[in-house]
């Protein structure tokens, strides 16, 4: 079994920002492993010659005309959702020293 | 600073240039945040709320194109869109949307000539991306504040090959990229506003293995590229002489302080974890839109470069008017300059004009650049060639013009009424030199006795008599007629 260390998921956790417990972690840290003994059978295909799948719907080229759209709503209500804000603008923990 | 001879660096630029677009690269807000509120630019997709489906702009394709072309490529005929993860309070989606491994641009190059020789530095890609808002951090707070009017901006990353040794080249080549921008109208390329903003890699070797390189992040000054380069190379040098090793990292410049300061280790770099967006389908372009984006390309700054060298002008002269040009957009100097292209001597009093005068005019006051001064110049062209002008009075004259707030109609009367037009009647200075020689017999029989310097004082009357108003070329020839035949 590919065996992920405790590192790689405390890594993982720091990207994904999650909290988890101890216990959490273990659990995590043998799914993980699983997820990634699977990913390895697969690899085991040989895709020599095949086009990369970036997508499945088969569309291409959707796109707009570049104009300003009314959606029909107040952009500010957009605030209503935002846990604090201060002077229209989202309040967030300081970034920076 | 000998040391330093030793050192060599190397430099590679990447440029985030802002598209010149209506509407964001994804959402139908707004993309011109300079004057607005903080969030009034925003919908549910800039928002990131769940399950907005973002959908492409297509003159963000058009004008990405457009600056393949000015980069002398062609843009990729299937491009796709990745999601590049993290997690910033700026960047509500928790990605953002780029192009990773298929971009729109792959390869070109930037050409431009420093001290008399040609230089080239290849373009390694440049891709299409939104941009994430803009924090502010009150003084004093614990807390920062986020406005989303930027984020989903429309942006081409333009990443440049290491091939730069000198901070003077990587100016000079940020500079020929900003007219490249310009000129192709891919950019509003507002500086102050961020409209391009630099990305300099700076590492130093003693041999041809490359150094442990530093990224110093968001320059928006030529000026600011010039001299973190020049501090970064200062920096690693004395790190290297002192024993110690150059640290991977990104970097931030002090503009006050004139210094880099270290922000992030490259150590923790993120793992961005890109995949293809699936709400994004691969944008697929064929030969029909390329050609049809080339034929509406205009001429770029090496074009103009030749045709007005052509005219006599000199590099100095050139560069100040290509800059000008895009510059103070709506005076329109290469179009005045057109008009004389069959006239190499109108050609460069005109340009000397527009370099000495009326350019620095504008750089003042661009209010008044979009005015057609085009029945100005030609009026005073006019008067120059049938000596009516001084050229020192031509200048001033064009100055008086275009300070004014409407350009008089009438320039000749104008400048008689000024008193700037000179007298180069030739009866009526006949009879002023009769006067003079008449009033200064001493002076008259010295020149006659050979002391030829004289005439200078004698032709000094003349202009004092008609108020500095003779023409003094005319005037000298008709007083050396009269006394020394």
């Amino acid at each position: 079994m590919a065996e992920l260390s405790r590192e790689d998921v405390l890594k993982l956790v720091r990207l994904a920002r999650l909290e988890l417990s101890e216990a959490e972690i273990e659990e995590y840290q043998s799914e993980l492993s699983q997820i990634l003994d699977y990913v390895k059978q697969l690899q085991q295909v040989d895709t020599a010659g095949l086009q990369p799948t970036n997508q499945v719907t088969g569309l291409i080229n959707i796109m707009r005309e570049d104009e300003i759209k009314d959606y029909g709503y107040d952009a500010r209500k957009l605030l209503d959702n935002v846990a604090q804000t201060e002077a229209d603008q989202i309040k967030v923990k300081r970034m920076v020293e | 600073m000998t040391k330093n001879a030793n050192y060599s660096a190397t430099i590679g630029i990447e440029c985030h240039v802002q598209l010149k677009t209506v509407s964001k690269l994804f959402s139908g807000a707004g993309n011109d945040a300079r004057q607005a509120e903080p969030n009034t630019l925003v919908n549910h997709i800039d928002f990131g709320l769940p399950g907005a489906l973002p959908v492409f702009n297509a003159q963000a394709l058009s004008l990405a194109s457009r600056a393949a072309l000015a980069l002398k490529t062609r843009p990729q005929k299937f491009s796709t869109f990745d999601r590049k993860h993290y997690f910033y309070p700026d960047l509500p989606m928790g990605y953002q949307i780029t192009q990773y491994d298929q971009p729109i641009i792959l390869g070109g190059k930037v050409e431009f000539t420093l001290n008399n020789e040609k230089k080239t530095v290849g373009i390694t890609r440049a891709h299409m991306e939104s941009d994430a808002g803009k924090s502010t951090h009150p003084a004093g707070k614990d807390y920062s504040l986020v406005d989303l009017n930027r984020a989903g901006t429309p942006l081409l990353e333009i990443v440049s090959e290491p091939d730069m040794h000198s901070s003077a080249e990587a100016k000079a080549y940020a500079k020929e990229l900003y007219l490249l921008m310009r000129y192709a109208d891919v950019t509003e390329g507002d500086l102050y506003h961020g409209n391009m903003r630099f990305d300099v890699n700076v590492s130093v070797s003693q041999d041809d293995s490359l150094g442990t390189r530093t990224e110093t992040k968001n320059l928006n000054s030529f000026r600011s590229i010039e001299k973190a380069i020049d501090y970064e190379i200062k920096r690693q040098i004395e790190v290297i002489e002192s024993g110690q090793k150059v640290v991977q990292e990104t970097r931030g410049w002090n503009d006050a302080k004139g210094r880099t300061i270290s922000q992030r280790s490259k150590e923790n770099a993120d793992d961005y974890r890109y995949m293809p967006d699936p709400d994004l389908p691969p944008i697929v372009i064929d030969d029909d839109y390329i050609e049809n984006i080339a034929s509406t390309m205009p001429s770029l700054p090496d074009e103009l470069r030749l045709k007005l060298a052509k005219n006599g002008l000199n590099e100095a002269q050139i560069e100040t008017l290509i800059e000008a040009n895009v510059d103070i957009a709506p005076a329109g100097y290469l179009k005045l300059l057109d008009a004389y292209a069959d006239d190499r001597e109108a050609a460069r009093t005109l340009a000397n004009w527009l370099v000495n005068v009326d350019i620095p005019l504008f750089r003042d006051e661009p209010s008044f650049a979009a005015r057609d001064r085009s029945k100005l110049y030609a009026a005073v062209l006019k008067l120059l060639n049938a000596n009516a002008l001084s050229s020192t009075n031509a200048k001033e004259l064009i100055q008086a013009c275009l300070s004014m707030p409407e350009l008089p109609q009438a320039i000749e009367a104008y400048a008689e009424a000024n008193g700037l037009l000179q007298q180069s009647d030739s009866d009526e200075l006949s009879r002023v030199v009769d006067e003079v020689i008449a009033a200064n017999p001493k002076a008259v029989s010295d020149v006659m006795n050979g002391e030829l310097k004289v005439i200078g004082f004698l032709l000094g009357q003349v202009m004092a008599k008609t108020k500095g108003q003779a023409n003094p070329g005319m005037a000298k020839q008709i007083l050396e007629a009269k006394l020394l035949k």
